[in-house]
Protein backbone atom coordinates (compact mmCIF):
# COMPACT_ATOMS: atom_id res chain seq x y z
CA UNK A 1 0.00 0.00 0.00
CA UNK A 2 2.41 2.61 -1.67
CA UNK A 3 0.56 5.97 -1.36
CA UNK A 4 1.13 8.52 -3.86
CA UNK A 5 3.91 11.19 -2.80
CA UNK A 6 1.31 13.57 -3.44
CA UNK A 7 -0.75 12.49 -0.51
CA UNK A 8 2.04 12.26 1.83
CA UNK A 9 2.68 16.54 0.73
CA UNK A 10 -0.77 16.69 1.21
CA UNK A 11 -0.81 15.00 4.77
CA UNK A 12 2.28 17.06 6.24
CA UNK A 13 0.91 20.27 4.73
CA UNK A 14 -2.49 19.89 6.80
CA UNK A 15 -0.60 18.90 9.89
CA UNK A 16 1.62 22.35 9.20
CA UNK A 17 -1.23 24.20 8.90
CA UNK A 18 -2.77 23.19 12.09
CA UNK A 19 -0.27 23.44 14.25
CA UNK A 20 -0.64 27.32 14.28
CA UNK A 21 -4.58 26.44 14.09
CA UNK A 22 -4.03 24.78 17.69
CA UNK A 23 -1.56 27.03 19.18
CA UNK A 24 -4.40 30.13 18.39
CA UNK A 25 -7.29 28.25 19.45
CA UNK A 26 -5.37 27.23 22.97
CA UNK A 27 -3.99 31.49 23.61
CA UNK A 28 -7.74 32.55 22.81
CA UNK A 29 -9.49 30.20 25.39
CA UNK A 30 -8.63 31.36 29.35
CA UNK A 31 -6.33 34.28 28.50
CA UNK A 32 -8.48 35.98 25.85
CA UNK A 33 -10.65 37.70 28.93
CA UNK A 34 -7.20 38.98 30.15
CA UNK A 35 -6.42 42.43 30.15
CA UNK A 36 -5.61 42.98 26.31
CA UNK A 37 -6.95 41.93 23.35
CA UNK A 38 -10.69 41.12 22.80
CA UNK A 39 -13.15 40.38 25.83
CA UNK A 40 -14.72 36.85 25.16
CA UNK A 41 -17.59 37.32 27.82
CA UNK A 42 -19.83 34.60 27.45
CA UNK A 43 -23.10 35.67 25.82
CA UNK A 44 -25.05 33.13 28.30
CA UNK A 45 -23.80 33.65 31.26
CA UNK A 46 -25.78 37.67 32.28
CA UNK A 47 -26.15 37.65 35.59
CA UNK A 48 -27.94 40.37 36.86
CA UNK A 49 -27.21 44.34 35.73
CA UNK A 50 -27.84 44.30 31.74
CA UNK A 51 -30.90 46.45 32.13
CA UNK A 52 -30.96 47.96 28.42
CA UNK A 53 -28.12 47.51 25.86
CA UNK A 54 -27.86 51.16 25.92
CA UNK A 55 -26.38 53.98 27.87
CA UNK A 56 -29.52 55.59 29.03
CA UNK A 57 -30.50 59.14 30.01
CA UNK A 58 -28.66 61.39 32.74
CA UNK A 59 -30.11 61.36 36.26
CA UNK A 60 -30.54 63.74 38.49
CA UNK A 61 -27.03 65.11 40.63
CA UNK A 62 -26.87 63.52 43.88
CA UNK A 63 -25.36 65.33 46.87
CA UNK A 64 -21.77 64.79 47.69
CA UNK A 65 -21.25 61.95 49.77
CA UNK A 66 -17.89 60.03 49.27
CA UNK A 67 -18.27 56.41 47.65
CA UNK A 68 -17.92 53.22 50.09
CA UNK A 69 -18.52 50.38 47.93
CA UNK A 70 -18.94 49.49 44.45
CA UNK A 71 -20.42 47.06 43.13
CA UNK A 72 -20.37 45.45 38.83
CA UNK A 73 -22.66 42.62 38.84
CA UNK A 74 -21.97 41.44 35.28
CA UNK A 75 -18.37 40.95 35.79
CA UNK A 76 -19.22 39.64 39.68
CA UNK A 77 -17.40 42.81 41.48
CA UNK A 78 -18.18 43.66 44.64
CA UNK A 79 -15.69 45.82 46.75
CA UNK A 80 -15.24 48.38 49.52
CA UNK A 81 -14.03 51.58 47.92
CA UNK A 82 -11.23 53.50 49.50
CA UNK A 83 -9.83 57.15 49.38
CA UNK A 84 -7.16 58.06 47.29
CA UNK A 85 -5.18 61.13 46.99
CA UNK A 86 -1.80 61.80 44.81
CA UNK A 87 1.84 60.28 44.72
CA UNK A 88 4.41 62.28 45.76
CA UNK A 89 5.57 62.41 41.93
CA UNK A 90 2.27 63.69 40.83
CA UNK A 91 0.39 60.34 39.77
CA UNK A 92 -2.50 59.19 40.88
CA UNK A 93 -2.21 56.66 43.95
CA UNK A 94 -3.64 53.39 43.58
CA UNK A 95 -4.40 50.62 46.19
CA UNK A 96 -2.37 48.58 47.83
CA UNK A 97 -1.22 45.40 46.18
CA UNK A 98 -2.68 42.61 48.82
CA UNK A 99 -3.84 39.76 48.12
CA UNK A 100 -7.82 41.46 48.63
CA UNK A 101 -7.15 44.51 46.79
CA UNK A 102 -10.06 46.86 46.49
CA UNK A 103 -10.75 50.01 44.06
CA UNK A 104 -10.06 53.46 45.43
CA UNK A 105 -11.89 56.42 44.51
CA UNK A 106 -9.68 59.64 43.76
CA UNK A 107 -10.06 62.11 46.10
CA UNK A 108 -9.63 64.96 44.34
CA UNK A 109 -12.76 63.97 41.70
CA UNK A 110 -16.41 64.56 42.26
CA UNK A 111 -17.83 61.74 44.29
CA UNK A 112 -20.15 59.75 42.70
CA UNK A 113 -23.42 61.37 41.56
CA UNK A 114 -22.17 65.14 41.21
CA UNK A 115 -21.74 66.76 38.03
CA UNK A 116 -18.35 65.71 37.46
CA UNK A 117 -15.91 62.87 36.09
CA UNK A 118 -15.91 60.95 39.16
CA UNK A 119 -12.56 58.69 38.68
CA UNK A 120 -12.44 55.45 40.69
CA UNK A 121 -9.50 52.96 40.22
CA UNK A 122 -8.69 49.65 40.65
CA UNK A 123 -5.98 46.25 39.74
CA UNK A 124 -6.07 44.45 37.21
CA UNK A 125 -3.65 41.59 38.64
CA UNK A 126 -1.76 41.81 42.13
CA UNK A 127 1.53 40.31 41.18
CA UNK A 128 1.83 37.13 43.34
CA UNK A 129 -1.51 37.74 44.41
CA UNK A 130 -3.48 36.87 41.21
CA UNK A 131 -6.15 38.23 39.65
CA UNK A 132 -6.96 42.19 40.93
CA UNK A 133 -10.46 43.50 41.76
CA UNK A 134 -10.69 45.11 38.21
CA UNK A 135 -9.47 41.81 36.26
CA UNK A 136 -12.41 41.59 34.01
CA UNK A 137 -13.29 45.57 33.39
CA UNK A 138 -12.38 45.10 29.66
CA UNK A 139 -15.53 42.91 29.33
CA UNK A 140 -18.03 45.44 30.24
CA UNK A 141 -20.24 46.66 27.69
CA UNK A 142 -22.08 49.84 26.45
CA UNK A 143 -25.33 49.19 28.74
CA UNK A 144 -24.22 47.39 31.73
CA UNK A 145 -24.90 48.36 35.01
CA UNK A 146 -22.50 49.94 37.68
CA UNK A 147 -23.34 50.85 41.28
CA UNK A 148 -21.81 53.12 43.80
CA UNK A 149 -23.30 52.42 47.17
CA UNK A 150 -22.16 55.99 49.05
CA UNK A 151 -21.62 56.94 52.62
CA UNK A 152 -25.39 58.69 53.20
CA UNK A 153 -26.69 55.59 52.29
CA UNK A 154 -27.87 56.26 48.64
CA UNK A 155 -26.96 53.76 45.80
CA UNK A 156 -25.56 56.02 42.80
CA UNK A 157 -26.44 53.72 39.45
CA UNK A 158 -24.32 54.59 36.45
CA UNK A 159 -24.69 52.93 32.94
CA UNK A 160 -22.18 52.02 30.79
CA UNK A 161 -21.70 54.37 27.65
CA UNK A 162 -18.32 53.08 26.44
CA UNK A 163 -14.70 50.87 27.13
CA UNK A 164 -11.67 52.15 25.64
CA UNK A 165 -8.12 50.76 26.00
CA UNK A 166 -5.44 53.22 25.60
CA UNK A 167 -1.50 53.73 25.82
CA UNK A 168 -0.53 55.06 28.87
CA UNK A 169 1.90 56.88 26.60
CA UNK A 170 -1.35 58.66 25.09
CA UNK A 171 -3.52 58.53 28.20
CA UNK A 172 -6.14 60.61 28.10
CA UNK A 173 -6.42 62.90 30.97
CA UNK A 174 -8.96 65.21 29.52
CA UNK A 175 -11.26 62.74 28.65
CA UNK A 176 -10.92 61.27 31.87
CA UNK A 177 -9.96 64.26 34.34
CA UNK A 178 -11.69 66.93 31.90
CA UNK A 179 -15.12 69.08 32.97
CA UNK A 180 -18.51 67.38 31.52
CA UNK A 181 -21.74 68.84 32.40
CA UNK A 182 -23.20 65.58 34.54
CA UNK A 183 -22.17 62.96 36.53
CA UNK A 184 -20.09 60.70 35.27
CA UNK A 185 -17.66 57.80 36.19
CA UNK A 186 -14.64 56.73 35.16
CA UNK A 187 -12.89 53.20 36.24
CA UNK A 188 -9.35 53.06 34.96
CA UNK A 189 -7.12 49.55 35.47
CA UNK A 190 -4.38 48.63 33.12
CA UNK A 191 -4.54 46.34 30.18
CA UNK A 192 -2.79 45.51 27.30
CA UNK A 193 0.58 44.04 26.42
CA UNK A 194 3.26 43.31 29.63
CA UNK A 195 5.78 45.61 30.10
CA UNK A 196 8.22 44.09 32.40
CA UNK A 197 6.16 43.94 35.86
CA UNK A 198 3.23 46.22 34.51
CA UNK A 199 0.89 46.54 31.13
CA UNK A 200 1.64 48.65 28.01
CA UNK A 201 -2.44 50.12 28.75
CA UNK A 202 -4.94 51.49 30.51
CA UNK A 203 -8.20 49.91 30.35
CA UNK A 204 -11.15 53.36 31.32
CA UNK A 205 -15.17 52.60 31.35
CA UNK A 206 -16.62 55.47 30.77
CA UNK A 207 -20.09 55.29 32.44
CA UNK A 208 -23.15 58.12 33.24
CA UNK A 209 -25.47 58.79 36.28
CA UNK A 210 -28.43 57.42 35.27
CA UNK A 211 -30.17 56.82 38.66
CA UNK A 212 -29.74 57.13 42.44
CA UNK A 213 -31.77 55.53 44.81
CA UNK A 214 -32.22 56.73 48.16
CA UNK A 215 -30.87 54.83 51.31
CA UNK A 216 -33.36 51.72 52.13
CA UNK B 1 12.94 16.83 -5.96
CA UNK B 2 10.89 15.56 -3.22
CA UNK B 3 13.51 15.36 -1.15
CA UNK B 4 14.00 19.35 -0.94
CA UNK B 5 10.15 20.02 -0.87
CA UNK B 6 10.22 17.83 2.44
CA UNK B 7 13.17 19.35 4.11
CA UNK B 8 11.77 22.97 3.59
CA UNK B 9 8.38 21.48 5.17
CA UNK B 10 10.80 20.49 8.08
CA UNK B 11 12.15 23.88 8.16
CA UNK B 12 8.80 25.57 8.19
CA UNK B 13 7.72 22.95 11.08
CA UNK B 14 10.48 24.14 12.84
CA UNK B 15 10.11 27.88 12.09
CA UNK B 16 6.40 28.08 13.60
CA UNK B 17 7.70 26.10 16.60
CA UNK B 18 10.27 28.55 17.23
CA UNK B 19 8.07 31.29 16.55
CA UNK B 20 5.67 30.23 19.44
CA UNK B 21 8.54 30.20 22.17
CA UNK B 22 9.10 34.02 22.61
CA UNK B 23 5.33 34.84 22.36
CA UNK B 24 5.02 32.71 25.49
CA UNK B 25 8.16 33.83 27.05
CA UNK B 26 6.24 36.83 29.17
CA UNK B 27 3.34 34.09 30.09
CA UNK B 28 3.79 32.15 33.40
CA UNK B 29 6.39 29.17 32.38
CA UNK B 30 7.03 28.08 35.86
CA UNK B 31 10.97 28.22 36.45
CA UNK B 32 13.16 27.54 39.84
CA UNK B 33 14.47 31.38 39.59
CA UNK B 34 14.72 31.94 44.06
CA UNK B 35 11.95 33.83 44.81
CA UNK B 36 11.60 36.29 47.75
CA UNK B 37 10.74 34.70 50.82
CA UNK B 38 6.88 36.71 51.45
CA UNK B 39 6.55 39.03 54.39
CA UNK B 40 4.20 40.05 56.57
CA UNK B 41 3.32 43.30 55.30
CA UNK B 42 0.31 42.77 53.12
CA UNK B 43 1.29 45.70 50.58
CA UNK B 44 4.17 45.58 47.84
CA UNK B 45 7.46 48.00 49.20
CA UNK B 46 7.52 51.18 47.69
CA UNK B 47 3.79 52.22 47.64
CA UNK B 48 2.39 54.59 50.02
CA UNK B 49 -0.62 53.24 51.72
CA UNK B 50 -4.08 54.99 50.84
CA UNK B 51 -6.22 56.01 53.23
CA UNK B 52 -9.67 54.28 53.99
CA UNK B 53 -12.39 56.39 53.05
CA UNK B 54 -14.65 57.30 56.23
CA UNK B 55 -17.76 55.78 56.34
CA UNK B 56 -19.63 58.95 57.05
CA UNK B 57 -19.99 62.09 55.53
CA UNK B 58 -17.15 64.76 56.34
CA UNK B 59 -17.91 68.42 55.63
CA UNK B 60 -21.58 68.58 55.62
CA UNK B 61 -24.26 69.31 58.29
CA UNK B 62 -21.79 69.73 61.23
CA UNK B 63 -23.93 69.18 64.36
CA UNK B 64 -24.26 72.09 66.92
CA UNK B 65 -24.80 71.57 70.74
CA UNK B 66 -26.77 73.97 72.44
CA UNK B 67 -25.39 76.47 74.08
CA UNK B 68 -21.57 76.63 72.38
CA UNK B 69 -20.74 78.64 70.13
CA UNK B 70 -19.95 77.69 66.43
CA UNK B 71 -16.29 76.92 65.44
CA UNK B 72 -14.79 78.09 62.56
CA UNK B 73 -14.70 75.45 60.01
CA UNK B 74 -11.62 72.44 60.28
CA UNK B 75 -9.54 71.89 57.35
CA UNK B 76 -10.27 68.46 55.67
CA UNK B 77 -7.86 65.84 56.53
CA UNK B 78 -6.83 64.89 53.08
CA UNK B 79 -3.89 64.45 51.78
CA UNK B 80 -2.09 67.40 50.97
CA UNK B 81 -1.75 67.85 46.51
CA UNK B 82 1.80 68.28 45.40
CA UNK B 83 0.30 70.00 42.31
CA UNK B 84 -1.68 73.39 42.44
CA UNK B 85 -5.49 73.06 42.17
CA UNK B 86 -7.29 73.41 39.18
CA UNK B 87 -10.61 75.15 38.87
CA UNK B 88 -11.82 72.07 36.97
CA UNK B 89 -14.80 69.69 39.28
CA UNK B 90 -11.51 67.47 39.55
CA UNK B 91 -9.38 69.64 41.51
CA UNK B 92 -5.68 68.50 41.00
CA UNK B 93 -5.28 66.57 37.99
CA UNK B 94 -2.75 63.60 38.46
CA UNK B 95 0.21 63.30 35.95
CA UNK B 96 0.83 60.79 33.47
CA UNK B 97 -1.50 57.28 33.76
CA UNK B 98 -2.21 55.22 36.69
CA UNK B 99 -0.38 52.29 37.48
CA UNK B 100 -2.71 49.62 38.00
CA UNK B 101 -1.57 46.53 37.85
CA UNK B 102 1.61 44.55 38.58
CA UNK B 103 1.72 41.75 36.61
CA UNK B 104 1.67 37.87 37.68
CA UNK B 105 5.24 36.70 38.44
CA UNK B 106 6.45 33.94 36.46
CA UNK B 107 6.75 31.70 39.74
CA UNK B 108 2.64 31.29 39.30
CA UNK B 109 1.67 28.81 36.54
CA UNK B 110 -1.86 29.40 36.49
CA UNK B 111 -4.37 27.98 33.90
CA UNK B 112 -3.47 29.72 31.30
CA UNK B 113 0.17 28.85 31.60
CA UNK B 114 -1.05 25.47 31.68
CA UNK B 115 -3.37 25.85 28.83
CA UNK B 116 -0.48 27.46 26.52
CA UNK B 117 2.17 24.86 27.75
CA UNK B 118 -0.13 21.90 26.70
CA UNK B 119 -0.89 23.54 23.57
CA UNK B 120 2.78 23.95 23.01
CA UNK B 121 3.71 20.19 23.62
CA UNK B 122 1.09 19.35 21.34
CA UNK B 123 2.06 21.14 18.52
CA UNK B 124 5.83 19.55 19.65
CA UNK B 125 4.36 16.18 19.30
CA UNK B 126 2.05 16.63 15.89
CA UNK B 127 5.16 18.11 14.28
CA UNK B 128 6.98 15.36 15.09
CA UNK B 129 4.37 12.80 14.25
CA UNK B 130 4.32 14.64 10.84
CA UNK B 131 8.49 14.30 10.13
CA UNK B 132 8.32 10.39 11.55
CA UNK B 133 5.57 9.84 9.52
CA UNK B 134 7.37 11.34 5.80
CA UNK B 135 10.25 9.48 6.60
CA UNK B 136 8.63 6.56 6.87
CA UNK B 137 6.76 7.06 3.45
CA UNK B 138 10.10 8.21 1.96
CA UNK B 139 11.87 4.87 3.47
CA UNK B 140 8.29 3.00 2.26
CA UNK B 141 7.88 4.55 -1.90
CA UNK B 142 12.41 4.25 -1.55
CA UNK B 143 12.37 7.86 -2.53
Amino acid sequence: MTRPPGRVLAAVTAALVALPAALLVACGGPGAEGPAGTPARPAASSPAGRPTGQAGRAARPLPRSVPVELRIPVIGVDTPVMRLGLAPDGTVQVPPVTAHDQAGWYGHSPTPGQVGPSVLLGHVTVGRYGDGVFRHLSRLRRGDRIEARLGNGTTAVFTVGSVRTVAKAHFPAREVYGDVDRPELRLITCGGPRTGNGYADNVIVFATLTAGTPPG
Amino acid sequence: MRRTVLSALALACTAVLASTVPAFADGGSPTTAPRKTPTAAPAEPGKTAPTPVPTEQAPSAEPTVPGTKPTAPRPVPTTAPTRAPSRGQVAVVPKGAPDTGVAVKTSQSGPDAAVIGGSAAGAALLAGGAAVFVVRRRRATGA
